[in-house]
């Protein structure tokens, strides 16, 4: 497969994946404010860190109390073009990679990226968002299921797609680590596993909502929302598909399924990292993590990760056997 | 009332064909050509308003397909879709049997001139082609001679462009034989109108253009260097910039092969490869959409980034087949165009099947004196200009552009060509409010790899402005689709 081209495939598949994370992060967060009263500053401040926007944020909102206006952070996160991660600018580099590599991924993913680019530009975004914003968040949500769901129908399952899902399991690995870590760093203290308040079971709760964790965390433990039970489910649930470790297995056996049989040497590294990674966290129960401490392991995950992506970068898309070294670049990033 | 009845309408049943100009679908009386009657019938069953929702139905879906030419203007592009016009271009069987294989014989013609040129020379030497106007065409490359591509073939897609004059004759206007573009349009085209007028097809059976990229993959392979079963096939695109660049994507998944660019490929020891997630993987044939100039920074453009350094060497040495040939640009050269009836007669020994329009070549004294004299009577086209650019309608010009050219052309007489206006043929159109004539023409396209073969049709253009003979999508066209019926109707 062409490097350049698996490239695109790597990242659009992680836009799409940012696309409905941020989503789901900002409809949820909507929804648990209305009958909670937290102070002002956990409100939607948290939201901004997840997504990893203070800084830009703050660039271009420097009005310490715009973190706490609710409606300008939805806007910045969903349709301001400045901002990386917002909905637009995922749907929109998403696109722009699929376009490039439409051929790659297949008419039927690719007319379902431009669809929901379309509607999203077109009027038909903005109006919905401003009428039912529910309903919105739904539909950028769907949109990318119906990609993830259209490629996995359609495309043969071999390069393109592998380092397609490769792709949106490190980006929703990495969002699930960052969304607990955040979600630690408001509550911290709390999690020991005793009796909570009801305010703080409910954050527990939204941070299970924020993963679409909900009903699959009450198919599999019994008892109460507790700090350690969901921090425990979100990083080491094998069956969940978004907690962490789930994402690293996954993306592990798509890595086994891109390195050539008959070149052992190619993808080493990335593969050697993630193995690691994976194995570090496998080794270990959610007491000991919590009491080795939490903050600690997730940044390693988080650390990790990249490093993962770097690595993937220099085994694949960059590969050194093939002089001249490639002057342009692909598409891929904002 | 009088809205009820505009409503109810049917479609063609105000049209009008312009007086004596051919019309592709009716006879100057106003009835519909015995040929394409049925055709015609079951469009004037369609009423306006069930029209105007099919069109509007119709550009949604080449939106949202993406069917589109970017505009990059800012860093968030424009696209554009060609204008797509619902009522299709109609071509009774026994009219396209004769272009066919009219289209055939020009273009064994045209690669046996080019076989010629860049080998023995033969049609310079007896001088039945000036040798001089062929070694100053632009397109000419020297460097070339003696380099023979597999199987002989150099035109393996050609776009031949048709215009119908008044008498009904589709004679030849122009040949493209480097990187003819616009298939992708006739492939979407059908699929868009199967979608929006299912019932059209019912009264009518048309010839299907499924076939084109299965056609054209078996055609490139066959001519690969490694044989049809071991020759990896690319497709070559300047990028996502290019205009066209929604085609190459298209017929790369078509025909289930890489899109690749310039920088995804090297050569090493005269042989292509691809940087692959793997490492090198040898490529051996590619459709290439980049120009001769811009595809190997070594052989001519320095300053190409879109090429691949050291292609041409690997090209000379046999090891890969690259679609369409280089040097292609001399055959279809405006000035040499004159002379593809004299390379049937010299090549093939037949006469042409199909006429062509009278060409000044303003490289000739008499003929120049001819054009300068009467400009407003021809219409002059730059030699080696594409795309509707770089050309005069003398008689819809001002006295001031006819200065102008004139002195273009005294400058540079090798540089201009000159035709009179051929009063090309309408269709019925869809003008926004009503159906009027607007003009076409017709690029069929001739695929050859070891046999040549004819697409059914091709692509329709159509200058939507009122009264204009432009047909380019840079300048206000748009296309249609276009059938070739499988029986005459009863």
């Amino acid at each position: 497969m062409i490097s350049r081209v698996a490239e695109s495939c790597f990242w659009l598949h992680r836009y799409v994946e940012r696309a409905e994370n941020t989503a789901r992060l900002l409809e949820v967060n909507r929804l648990f404010l209305l009958d909670v009263s937290l102070p002002e500053l956990q409100r939607w401040q948290p939201v901004v860190v997840v997504s990893g926007e203070r800084e830009r944020f703050a660039e271009h909102f420097p009005d310490p109390e715009a973190q706490n206006d609710g409606e300008l952070v939805q806007t910045y996160l969903t349709w301001d073009e400045r901002c990386p991660v917002s909905i637009v600018s995922s749907a929109y580099w998403a696109r722009e990679n699929a376009r490039v590599v439409r051929d790659a991924i297949g008419s039927a993913g690719w007319e379902t990226l431009n669809g929901f680019w379309h509607w999203l530009r077109g009027g038909s975004g903005r109006r919905l968002w401003a009428f039912d914003r529910a309903e919105f968040y739904l539909r950028v949500r769907h949109a990318a299921s119906l990609f993830q769901g259209v490629c996995q129908a359609n495309m043969l399952h071999e390069q393109p797609l592998d380092f397609m899902r490769l792709g949106a399991l490190l980006e929703r690995c990495g969002q699930t680590a960052r969304m607990v870590d955040v979600k630690y760093h408001t509550l911290g203290p709390t999690v020991r596993g005793i009796a909570e308040t009801p305010l703080e079971a409910a954050q527990w709760l939204a941070l299970l909502r924020s993963c679409s964790a909900v009903e699959p965390f009450f198919k599999r433990v019994r008892g109460l929302p507790t700090g350690a039970a969901v921090v425990g489910f979100l990083i080491l649930e094998p069956d969940f598909p978004r907690s962490v470790l789930h994402c690293l297995d996954r993306a592990e056996r798509f890595l086994r399924r891109l390195r050539p049989a008959a070149a052992p040497e190619v993808g080493r590294s990335s593969a050697e990292l993630l193995a690691g990674l994976a194995r570090g966290l496998r080794a270990q129960s959610i007491e000991q993590i919590l009491a080795a401490g939490l903050h600690e392991e997730l940044t390693r995950v988080i650390d990790t990760s990249a490093q993962i992506c770097d690595a993937v970068y220099a085994d694949y898309f960059n590969p050194t056997l093939a002089p001249p070294p490639s002057a342009s670049a692909a598409m891929h990033e904002p | 009332m009088k809205r009820n009845h505009r409503r109810s309408r049917g479609l063609l049943s105000d049209y009008r064909p312009l007086p004596r100009v051919h019309d592709e679908l009716f006879l100057e009386d106003g009835s519909p050509r015995p040929a394409v009657a049925a055709v015609a019938r079951a469009l004037d069953a369609i009423e306006e308003g069930e029209f105007r929702t099919r069109q509007r139905l119709a550009d949604s879906v080449f939106h949202r397909n993406g069917i589109t030419f970017s505009v990059y203007s800012d860093q968030r592009g424009v696209e554009r879709i060609f204008p797509f016009d619902l009522i299709p271009r109609v071509l009774a069987p026994a009219d396209w049997a004769r272009v066919a294989r009219g289209l055939d014989q020009r273009v064994r013609a045209l690669n046996l001139f080019l076989a010629d040129v860049y080998g023995e020379a033969r049609i310079l030497a007896e001088g039945r082609i000036p040798r001089e106007l062929c070694e100053s065409s632009a397109g000419f490359l020297p460097s070339l001679r003696g380099v023979r591509p597999p199987g002989g073939v150099y035109v393996h897609v050609a776009g031949i462009d048709l215009v119908r004059e008044p008498g009904g004759e589709l004679l030849v206007l122009e040949d493209n034989l480097r990187c003819p573009s616009g298939v992708s349009y006739v492939l979407e085209n059908r699929e868009v109108m199967k979608r929006v007028l299912p019932d059209l097809f019912a009264t009518a059976h048309v010839r299907s253009v499924d076939e084109y990229p299965t056609r054209l993959r078996e055609a490139l392979l066959e001519l690969g260097p490694a044989g049809p079963a071991h020759s990896a096939l690319v497709v070559l695109t300047p990028g996502i910039h290019n205009s066209a660049y929604f085609e190459h994507s298209f017929l790369a998944r078509q025909m289930g092969c890489e899109l690749v660019q310039g920088s995804d490929l090297f050569v090493h020891g005269d042989r292509v490869y691809a940087k692959t997630t793997t490492g090198p993987s040898a490529v051996e044939v590619i459709y290439r959409r980049v120009d001769d100039q811009f595809l190997d920074p070594q052989s001519f453009r320095a300053d190409s980034v879109l090429g691949v350094p050291g292609l041409v060497r690997a090209y000379a040495a046999g090891n890969v087949t690259i679609a369409n040939a280089l040097g292609n640009g001399v055959a279809d050269d405006k000035c040499i165009y004159a002379f593809v009836p004299e390379m049937i007669r010299f090549y093939l020994s037949e006469e042409p099947i199909l006429g062509q329009v009278e060409t000044l070549l303003c490289s000739r004294e008499q003929d120049r004196a001819r054009v300068l004299d009467r400009l407003a009577d021809h219409v002059v086209k730059a030699v080696d200009a594409s795309g509707g650019y770089g050309m005069l309608i003398g008689p819809r010009s001002t006295r001031e552009e006819r200065a102008e050219f004139a002195e273009r052309i005294r400058q540079n007489p090798r540089g201009y060509i000159a035709q009179p206006l051929v009063e090309l043929s309408t269709c019925p159109t869809w003008a926004g409010h009503d159906t009027k004539a607007r003009r076409v023409d017709l690029r069929p396209y001739v695929v050859s790899g070891r046999t040549t073969w004819v697409l059914p049709g091709g692509l329709t253009r159509v200058a939507l402005e009122e009264g204009s003979y432009v047909v380019n999508s840079s300048q206000g066209g748009g296309s249609k689709d276009t059938w070739v019926l499988e029986t005459e109707a009863p």
